[in-house]
């Protein structure tokens, strides 16, 4: 490993970057980015050659690089491999996969980078992959359905991609002249986890060999996430077919069925080739993994039916960069009404009228906040959008942003014409590199058509937008400190008032609107507040989009009217809950959420209900739990979230969260007392009263929820028992007599805990048992089971609960997918 | 000009005034440890939350601008209740003992670190001064105190505890030695005159206390000499007489009146005590309920029944210490509580309000330490063994002294008078053991020159980084990290003095806590080989 003090600074790639980001204090992120991008890393003397040469001071550098999650202060490997611990993925096993890979890279305590220097691992709060979970990604190829036996596959399988040199190509194509047909491929970032980038690489071969005229078009994400990847052929005059968990495979078919090859020879070749590929590709076509489906399939009706799409509009119908395709679909349609025909103050009357509120979480009315923005005198104002989504289980933000860059442009070129602000601020978080990617470019296609710039539409109205990426932290969501934020500054949030319509970036009135308040904006503006406000409940309209994931079979994004029920978007959308389990639990609004029970299902989308209840609408993230879910677990795991989180700043949250993940993590080990429980929730009810910000205020929501509504499971705890079968220190892992012998517990054992005896029984070592579930998970006799005995041992054990897996154990994708 | 009320006082205040300012308007203190004149505010320490009864929620006083309507409380059960546990979670994971182990054992209550300190830097003039604040007799207590001080000593964990009695009768030696024995400031005369009856330890303790509060003070003693317990037989070898009649002569020096050979109940009454003198403090021996009812006293299980705190007997002008409430106590017990009387007899002829009975907080490292935390603190100790006078007759030499003294530990805080966490625990009578955390975070202490910096008692509040900030130090100080983990630190790793620059002596004074201290003239020990720096691994 390198000795970090022994890397020079290098003047010439330091002033590259200070020339490229700037020299005044307010450039220290970027700059800090562009350090860290050439040398993976923040080596000391390049910052002492940033302070020496710039206008940054040392402590304000050192500051904010130690605050924010992205910047690394010692080398790293070759290789980043990034363990997704958000909540889908949680639930779906992350920790085992974090584990699994520290093992497999050998990693000794407290460091993250294995010998040979190739691979550093760290953990990551929500790649945006909820529905793949649990994620892995190495550099930037992602990796979905990860199992603790398969991370060695992974990384193997990574190694072998780098060495086939790339891993096709990423340069958006247009088409050729005339085309007989578009064939759409879904490029959210989910999409192309699950295999989408292969599919396009595969289409291009395809075609380029069939010589068909047909175009290729990269489209804003469906929120099929669950029937991923996709690709959608429409032929002129013809409705459009979808096809789901396409296959490399799969493509010769596909494209034969819609576009027979032009020339005699080539449809003789065509046959040929399809014969021979019948006779050398696997005759068992037929499988779950194969199959077409158009839109009248009845799984994806009832997935898409009940949605009502105004953010996500024109899914999967357009290429999300592609300026005359939003144009034509409607596009600027709401600008040019409002610049053509509206007054500012008419434009706030009718985002009144709408009933829109903020969609971050608070549910703060837009209108009031843009007239507040408005009535701020004249001068320079400016209009951010939140795009900084670090809910763990929310990927909300990143398929608006990714799939609809130009919609979010237009809301807010609509805020800042209705507040009297002429700049703009996009901040998305750095682990959205293609949101990020697809929003610069849409920003410069717009500057080009005069979307953007002096005089937009010739109604002298000038507005202009500029990228802003995230460093990683989750506390930037909030106001205040994602203004700190963008000045160059820590990420802590500060008293309000002076709330920043009055005083906020730069010290001048701000309007931040989160990314999705900001989509609604323009369909609202194009179809009338009255639209807007016929859809949803009496006190919360139009709709909400949800990252949707967990336990449920359909997982996706999804878009919904307002007063739909909990039930209605768990059963109908999601299908129910998979591997025939029962729903236990709906955690909304991510980690200043709330678990509501099973039973409160019926609770509608609505910011009251939900409060109401102890959650909250949050910006959208749904993840569904089902029995094997622990509560207190889960407590915990938003717990060490937010904890984790926490900017330092105020007593009660810096250490009042720390307090209580120490007691939620005492009841997970077994560790917990009767009093813990009040004392946790006199704990929780003070964190929430006296922190400054809304990160503490709602931190302890999950433990207070949880504990409110399955007080039982933590009292289980306390006696030793983890009812879900979840909590390491609590469980056990048995072989019944359904053994058959066949070793395989014993070969995939990753700590030898298993001996292996062929055709008996086999038992598994409880002291070396790590409890990583790998044997339950090979097991084909389903003869393993998680037991919870409780601390006074073999008395309860009889009555004690054993967690038995399903009858089956459910079959896991393959790496090769 | 928004209207409002601040604990029911309605009140007029400017636009943008917060209600910390507007609440100081009227008279109303809030508790404040992040907010400081002339800074930039931050809104930290949360130690200022204020309620609205219309809402029920809870303002940060500092930075919480001032509306019309508010009905500000100021002190209801939810605030108190929101202070006490922001200080018991600042003081959670405290690490560092307010007073050091030794004093807290002392039961007369001396500043032995401070004494330590002192004697290492060869100063027993300023040792003898700090010695003879809590004892009166500490020549003759420090050859026959059984030192629990030294019991309790983190030292002992390391090799063994540091001689602190024979420390403290050196001072005391060297002292009665010199040409002019320290003689303590004495208060203006009172014009009061209190009756001290017995001249044992007890009784000589509340006398040469109250002889310093300016009370004129007469001590009757039924022998023929002062001494009283101190005088017995078995004794003799380690306490030679000459030494406590030496040590007793400086009290009389003070202006004391000894009437030896008088025996209350005798020679006087209790009734002509109380007709003579304001108040009459009873330090004898052991009392039999007999002589008690004989003196119309009432008579507890063990002595005389007094008031827990005032040793008030049921008769408001007599009270009573030592062996005549609770007999068997150590010497160094009995001289603690005859100060103890001599305060209260004291407080009670000038009218003032018995001093709260409640203990001053006393933060403290719980549980033993580990080797990690023990060579913190050594870092700034000699590392020698414990030093054996060469005569052991005659105690420790001058140079022995100073090598003993310089193996303390220091782990009293340098703040532990002007700390106002510490003084905000006590007024919020803040448990410390409220919430604890699950591991002790690892103990680190940074010396430079006449600077200590504490990052365990560090509360984040940022003063000290607002100012080096306001000052435009070119290095300046920065938080470090994030959340839980957040701490003050130097860039670059570079030294505190570079961090601090000029304004190091106004970091000290600003720091509210004990994180950032600086030994003021007096409790300045020699500097000891330059920058150290000793963060735990």
């Amino acid at each position: 490993m390198l000795n970090p003090a022994q890397i020079p600074a290098d003047p010439a790639v330091l002033d590259r970057i200070l020339d490229e980001k700037g020299r005044h204090s307010g450039a220290v992120i970027a700059v800090l980015q562009g350090v860290q991008a050439h040398y993976n890393y923040l080596p000391e003397p390049a910052l002492r050659y940033i302070v020496e040469h710039s206008e940054i001071t040392a402590a304000a550098l050192v500051g904010v690089a130690t605050f924010y999650a992205q910047f690394r202060h010692q080398p790293a490997g070759r290789h980043m491999v990034s363990v997704c611990v958000g909540t889908a993925c949680h639930v779906k096993g992350a920790p085992r996969i974090l584990d699994a890979l520290r093992r497999h890279l050998k990693l000794a305590e407290g460091t993250d980078t294995d010998h040979e220097n190739r691979f550093t691992l760290r953990a990551v709060n929500c790649l945006g992959c909820c529905t793949l979970a649990p994620v892995v990604q190495v550099d930037d190829v992602i990796y979905g359905y990860a199992t603790t036996d398969n991370v060695g596959g992974i990384l193997e399988d990574f190694l072998r991609r780098e060495g086939d040199g790339g891993r096709g190509a990423w340069a958006e194509q247009m088409p050729p002249g005339r085309v007989a047909g578009d064939i759409r491929v879904g490029m959210g970032s989910c999409c192309v986890a699950s295999g989408a980038a292969t599919i396009e690489a595969a289409l291009h071969q395809r075609v380029a060999a069939m010589r068909a005229p047909v175009r290729i078009q990269r489209v804003s994400c469906l929120g099929l996430s669950y029937e991923e990847p996709l690709i959608e052929v429409a032929l002129p005059d013809q409705p459009p077919t979808l096809y789901t968990k396409v296959r490399v495979e799969d493509i010769p078919t596909i494209l034969h069925t819609h576009f027979p090859a032009p020339r005699r020879r080539d449809r003789l070749r065509q046959a040929v080739g399809r014969g021979l590929e019948k006779l050398y590709t696997d005759a068992a076509w037929t499988g779950p993994r194969r199959f077409a489906a158009n839109t009248r399939d009845p799984g994806i009706a009832s997935y898409l039916d009940p949605q009502v799409h105004i953010a996500t509009a024109s899914c999967g119908q357009c290429n999300p960069v592609d300026l005359a395709a939003y144009v034509s679909a409607q596009g600027f349609e709401g600008l040019r009404r409002v610049l053509q025909a509206l007054r500012p103050e008419d434009v706030l009357d009718q985002i009144d009228a709408s009933g829109l509120r903020g969609r971050g979480g608070g549910g703060y009315p837009t209108g009031r906040k843009w007239r507040a923005g408005a009535g701020a005198g004249a001068g320079v104002k400016y209009v951010v959008c939140n795009g900084d989504e670090g809910d763990p289980g929310a990927f909300m933000d990143r398929m608006l942003l990714e799939s609809y860059p130009y919609r979010i442009i237009e809301g807010m070129l609509i805020a800042g014409y209705a507040v009297g602000a002429s700049q703009g601020v996009l901040y998305i978080r750095a682990e959205y590199p293609l949101a990020i990617q697809r929003v610069s470019a849409a920003l410069a296609a717009c500057r080009a058509a005069g979307w953007l710039g002096p005089d937009i539409l010739g109604r002298g109205f000038a507005f202009d937008l500029t990228v802003m990426e995230g460093a990683g932290a989750f506390v930037c969501g909030e106001e205040s400190a994602l203004i700190a934020s963008i000045e160059g500054r820590r990420g802590m949030p500060r008293m309000r008032p002076p709330w920043p319509a009055e005083r906020g970036l730069y010290n001048r009135p701000t309007l931040v609107n989160n990314t999705e308040t900001f989509a609604l904006v323009p369909w609202i503006l194009r179809q009338g507040p009255e639209a807007f406000a016929a859809i949803g409940t009496a006190r919360s309209k139009g709709t909400k989009v949800f990252a949707l994931a967990g336990k449920v079979r359909r997982g996706g994004m999804i878009e919904v009217p307002m007063g739909m029920t909990i039930r209605q978007l768990i059963d109908d959308i999601g299908g129910g809950i998979a591997g025939g389990r029962a729903l236990k639990a709906v955690q909304i609004g991510g980690p200043s959420g709330g678990c509501i029970p099973a039973r409160l299902a019926d609770t509608p989308i609505d910011y009251e209900a939900l409060v109401d209840v102890g959650a909250m609408m949050g910006s959208g993230g749904l993840v569904a739990l089902d029995d094997t879910d622990c509560m207190v677990e889960i407590a915990r795991y938003f717990l060490a979230f937010t904890q984790h989180e926490s900017c330092g700043k105020c007593t009660f949250c810096r250490i009042g969260t720390k307090r209580m993940l120490e007691l939620l993590e005492r009841l997970c080990h077994g560790q917990g007392k009767a009093a813990d429980l009040d004392e946790l929730e006199h704990l929780a009810a003070m964190v929430k009263r006296g922190s400054l910000c809304g990160l503490g205020k709602t931190a302890p929501n999950p433990a207070l929820t949880t504990l409110h509504y399955f007080r039982a499971e933590y009292e289980a705890h306390i006696a030793g028992i983890c009812p879900a079968g979840q909590c390491k220190a609590l469980i056990a892992y048995e072989v019944t007599a359904d053994c058959i012998g066949c070793t395989r517990c014993a070969q995939h054992c990753p700590a030898d805990a298993i001996p292996s005896t062929p055709y008996e029984q086999h038992v598994i070592n409880a002291d070396q048992c790590i409890r990583c579930d790998a044997c339950r998970r090979v097991c084909p006799s389903g003869a393993i089971v998680i037991t919870s005995c409780g601390r006074w041992g073999t008395g309860i054990a009889a009555n004690g609960p054993r967690i038995r897996p399903p009858a089956r154990n459910v079959p896991h994708a393959d790496l090769d997918d | 000009m928004p209207t409002l009320t601040i604990d029911n006082q309605q009140l007029t205040a400017p636009e943008g005034q917060n209600l910390l300012a507007a609440a100081r308007g009227l008279g109303i203190d809030i508790p404040t440890l992040c907010w400081r004149e002339g800074l930039e505010h931050v809104t930290s320490c949360m130690l200022c939350v204020v309620e609205d009864c219309r809402t029920g929620i809870l303002h940060p006083a500092c930075s919480t601008p001032v509306a019309a309507g508010m009905q500000i409380a100021t002190a209801s059960a939810t605030v108190i209740e929101a202070r006490r546990m922001a200080l018991e979670l600042l003081l959670g994971d405290h690490l560092g003992d307010c007073e050091g182990p030794c004093r807290r054992a002392c039961a007369a209550g001396m500043d032995i670190p401070l004494m330590l300190r002192q004697i290492a830097a060869g100063d027993w003039r300023a040792a003898v001064r700090v010695v003879k604040r809590h004892i009166a007799l500490p020549a003759t207590l420090g050859r026959i105190c059984p030192a629990p001080c030294e019991k309790i000593c983190r030292r002992g964990a390391h090799d063994a505890p540091v001689g602190i009695c024979l420390l403290k009768r050196y001072v005391a030696d060297a002292d009665l030695a010199s040409a002019d024995p320290y003689l303590p400031e004495m208060a203006a005369p009172s014009g009061y005159r209190v009756a001290v009856v017995g001249a044992g330890p007890a009784g000589l303790a509340a006398a040469y206390a109250l002889m310093r509060a300016g009370h004129a003070c007469t001590v009757f003693e039924k022998e023929a000499l002062p001494g009283g317990g101190l005088r017995s037989p078995e004794l003799y070898d380690r306490l030679p007489p000459d030494v406590l009649a030496a040590e007793i002569m400086q009290i009389r020096r003070l202006g004391l009146r000894l009437e030896t050979g008088v025996t209350l109940g005798a020679d006087r009454s209790i009734e002509e005590l109380k007709q003579q003198f304001d108040a009459v403090i009873l330090a004898w021996g052991e009392v039999s309920p007999d002589l008690a009812g004989r003196l119309g006293l009432e008579c507890g299980p063990h002595g005389l029944a007094v008031d827990r705190h005032t040793h008030r007997t049921a008769d408001p002008v007599v009270f009573a210490c030592g062996n005549a409430v609770s007999p068997g106590r150590l010497t160094v017990r009995v001289v603690g509580q005859g100060r103890a009387t001599a305060l209260a007899v004291d407080q009670m002829l000038r009218g003032a309000a018995p001093s709260d009975p409640r203990r001053e907080y006393d933060h403290r490292l719980t549980g033993a330490l580990d080797p990690a935390e023990i060579a913190v603190l050594l870092a700034d100790a000699s590392p020698g063994p414990r030093v054996v006078p060469a005569d052991a007759a005659a105690g420790y030499t001058a140079a022995e002294a100073r090598a003993e003294a310089a193996r303390c530990l220091h782990c009293d805080c340098r703040k532990a008078t002007d700390c106002r966490l510490r003084q905000y625990a006590t007024a919020y009578r803040v448990n410390p053991y409220g919430w604890k955390p699950t591991a002790r975070r690892g103990l680190a202490i940074v010396r430079q020159g006449h600077i200590t910096y504490e990052p365990g008692k560090c509360i984040a509040c940022g003063i000290c980084i607002r100012i080096t900030t306001a000052a435009r130090e070119p290095l300046g100080l920065t938080f470090i990290g994030r959340g839980f983990d957040v701490r003050v630190g130097v860039p670059f790793n570079q030294s505190l003095a570079a961090g601090l620059g000029r304004v190091a002596a106004a970091c000290v004074a600003a720091c509210p806590t004990g994180a950032l201290s600086g030994a003021p003239a007096e409790q300045r020990r020699p500097a000891r080989g330059g920058v150290k720096k000793r963060p735990v691994s």
